[in-house]
């Protein structure tokens, strides 16, 4: 389960938006040069078209597709699949000064719910992030539509399963400097619009969660539900407001955070596992 | 005419919308009418703002006349900036006449006492507004004219509001001349910032309708009744809840249009407290919080909670208290002693 701190630093401190992708149909490990190569020339087909790219930018993208084999669950779970797209502008050949605009990965952590359903014929990598200009992600997301007949959808995350985390991440043993746990609430439909931002010392929600919590290693709804009527009554009893009925839009923790849009950013390797377990979870509910 | 004031100059006109850029020359009124007539304001802002550059090189222009014009500029954009609020405290009761002229030389002379470099501008306003930019340098450098603190002060009342640079040493050195200049003998900030500078000085001022204690519900009751429609049997169920609430929302916050502020922050240093069934924290310590509302127009917002179902009628205190109180940065901690549900702000 431990994966190389090295290989998966990349992963943490960015914002990665996330989706779920459907297995892919005869996906070869064995191919993924032919695969940056058929890419690579798919984006320039594309630029040439004139379509998806910005304005005045003269760059060839080049494409490098890798294995993590680290970053999995199980054994049962395929290796996470990285692409990245880096630039280079004309002018130079020289691949020193190639720069990297976009990363996306594919990865399958504890995800046997779909795998073991699945025909022989396809890979099972049901969560997909991507980090750089949309335009990009848009384009390898066709091409891998196109070839591995995959199909891509963003993954939101409703307000349970932001709860979730919230009171999952918030219970975790925490450094001294830990930041401050933070939900974010929003109250749209008023004639006024209104955020609410609720941020409880790191101590004092690791406190309220230890006291929740009966089976160490495990977490029950009802827990979660106690945990967050907890912080709903301090809240009322000061301001008189239901936060319940408020929108939760996003979390945020010393481990991680999250955005209803489905936005995450993990800042702890100790936890990635963890985090990208649960996401493998929701990206798999909303395939099936 | 230095390079510096012809780019500050040229920066500076860059920053006004295209449409607005004449009137606020005309406001400036450093250069003539003639002048204006020679300019094209149908090209793009690059090129109007190297014509005016030019015109001013005719005329000579200097700092000042350049902070002139920039302090036009923050006028008219006021809501761009941060505003704080700080209140001067007078030792006697004495009314003392205030005089413009001593005002002006009293503020210069004691920032010039402490520091050779400064640009300061003042400009009077109709409303008994006096708006004054200081632009700050040190002992051995020129001041920066990009990072200038801008005051305002009203006369007639113990109020300044001050939009500070980034750079906040040299507020206690700001405040300190305020203090001397309109002779009063100390200055402390308050806890209400906004970008509203009207906003603020209608809390202050106390210019916006404020709440009526208990002697119009009467009144609001008679102006609530809707005409009934012929049928009997359609009823509005929640009709007197609904009236209970809107009646508590006016006595609250009052029935006029509320001050514009865009939030308001709450630490939180306060008990947890539960319900014993549920078996949860009960420490002896406080449960720390920070809260923060925002809106584009937060007073409002908060009052449209309990018809929308959102809250309870009456709104906390904590809330409704913001204009009243003229601030909206909180600390509240727990009452200790008879009534230990009570929280104290300080």
């Amino acid at each position: 389960e431990k994966a190389d701190p090295q290989k998966t630093a990349f992963l943490l401190r960015k914002a990665w938006t996330l989706y779920s992708v459907t297995p892919l149909y005869r996906f070869r490990r064995a191919r993924l040069r032919d695969y940056a190569r058929l890419l690579g020339a798919f984006i320039a087909a594309e630029k040439q078209k004139g379509l998806a790219v910005e304005v005045g930018v003269e760059l060839d993208i080049k494409v490098a597709l890798s294995s993590l084999a680290d970053l999995r669950g199980s054994e049962l779970d395929q290796a996470a699949l990285l692409v990245q797209l880096s630039s280079r502008s004309k002018a130079s050949s020289r691949s020193s000064e190639d720069k990297l605009v976009w990363s996306g990965w594919f990865c399958s952590v504890f995800g046997d719910d779909l795998s073991e359903n699945v025909p022989e014929q396809f890979t099972c990598l049901p969560l997909f992030l991507t980090h750089g200009a949309e335009s990009y992600t848009s384009l390898v997301g066709s091409w891998f539509q196109k070839t591995f007949d995959c199909c891509f959808r963003r993954l939101a995350i409703s307000p349970l399963n932001l709860s979730w985390m919230v009171a999952m991440w918030a219970g975790c043993k925490l450094d001294r400097a830990a930041s401050a746990v933070e939900l974010i609430f929003s109250v749209p439909r008023l004639s006024q619009p209104l955020d609410i931002s609720y941020a409880i010392h790191p101590e004092d929600a690791k406190a309220l969660w230890d006291t929740v919590q009966k089976t160490p290693g495990e977490i029950t709804q009802e827990e979660v539900d106690v945990f967050m009527d907890c912080l709903y009554a301090h809240f009322h009893r000061h301001f008189k407001i239901h936060l319940s009925a408020a929108k939760l839009v996003k979390v945020s923790t010393a481990i991680a955070s999250a955005h209803c849009d489905g936005i995450v950013k993990i800042l702890h390797s100790q936890y990635l596992p963890g985090v990208l377990m649960l996401l493998t979870e929701l990206a798999i509910s909303q395939i099936q | 005419m230095d390079e510096t004031v012809a780019e500050y100059i040229r920066r500076t006109v860059l920053k006004i919308p295209r449409d607005e850029i004449k009137m606020m020359l005309q406001k400036w009124g450093f250069l003539s009418e003639a002048q204006l007539q020679t300019l094209n304001f149908h090209q793009i802002k690059d090129n109007i703002s190297q014509e005016v550059v030019q015109l001013c090189e005719e005329n000579s222009a200097n700092i000042k006349q350049a902070a002139a014009l920039d302090i036009i500029y923050n006028h008219i954009y006021q809501n761009k900036r941060m505003w704080s609020v700080y209140q001067m405290k007078k030792s006697g009761e004495e009314l003392e006449y205030f005089d413009i002229t001593d005002f002006k030389k009293k503020f210069k002379g004691r920032l010039r006492s402490t520091l050779k470099n400064v640009t300061i501008t003042f400009k009077e306003y109709e409303d008994n507004a006096i708006w004054i930019r200081v632009a700050w340098g040190t002992p051995y450098k020129k001041p920066n004219q990009y990072k200038p603190s801008y005051v305002v002060y009203h006369s007639q009342t113990p109020y300044v509001f001050i939009s500070a640079s980034v750079l906040k040493s040299n507020l206690p050195l700001l405040c300190q001349a305020l203090i001397v200049a309109s002779n009063y003998h100390d200055i402390r900030e308050m806890e209400l910032r906004s970008h509203s500078l009207d906003s603020l000085k209608d809390i202050v001022f106390k210019r916006y309708s404020q709440n009526f204690q208990t002697y119009t519900p009467k009144l609001l009751q008679e102006e609530n009744v809707e005409p009934e429609n012929a049928d009997i049997r359609i009823v509005q169920e929640n009709r007197s809840e609904k009236e209970r609430i809107h009646k508590l929302n006016q006595e609250a916050f009052g029935s006029g249009p509320q001050p514009k502020l865009e939030f308001a922050q709450y630490r939180l240093e306060t008990m947890f407290k539960s319900d014993p069934k549920m078996d949860v924290l009960d420490k002896k310590e406080p449960f720390r919080c920070l809260v923060k509302f925002s809106s584009p127009h937060l007073l409002e917002s908060l009052k449209s909670l309990a018809p929308a179902g959102m809250a309870d009628a009456p709104l906390s205190p904590l809330l409704t208290c913001i204009p009243h109180k003229a601030r909206n940065y909180f600390k509240i901690r727990e009452k200790k002693g008879l009534h230990p549900e009570n929280l104290v702000s300080s």
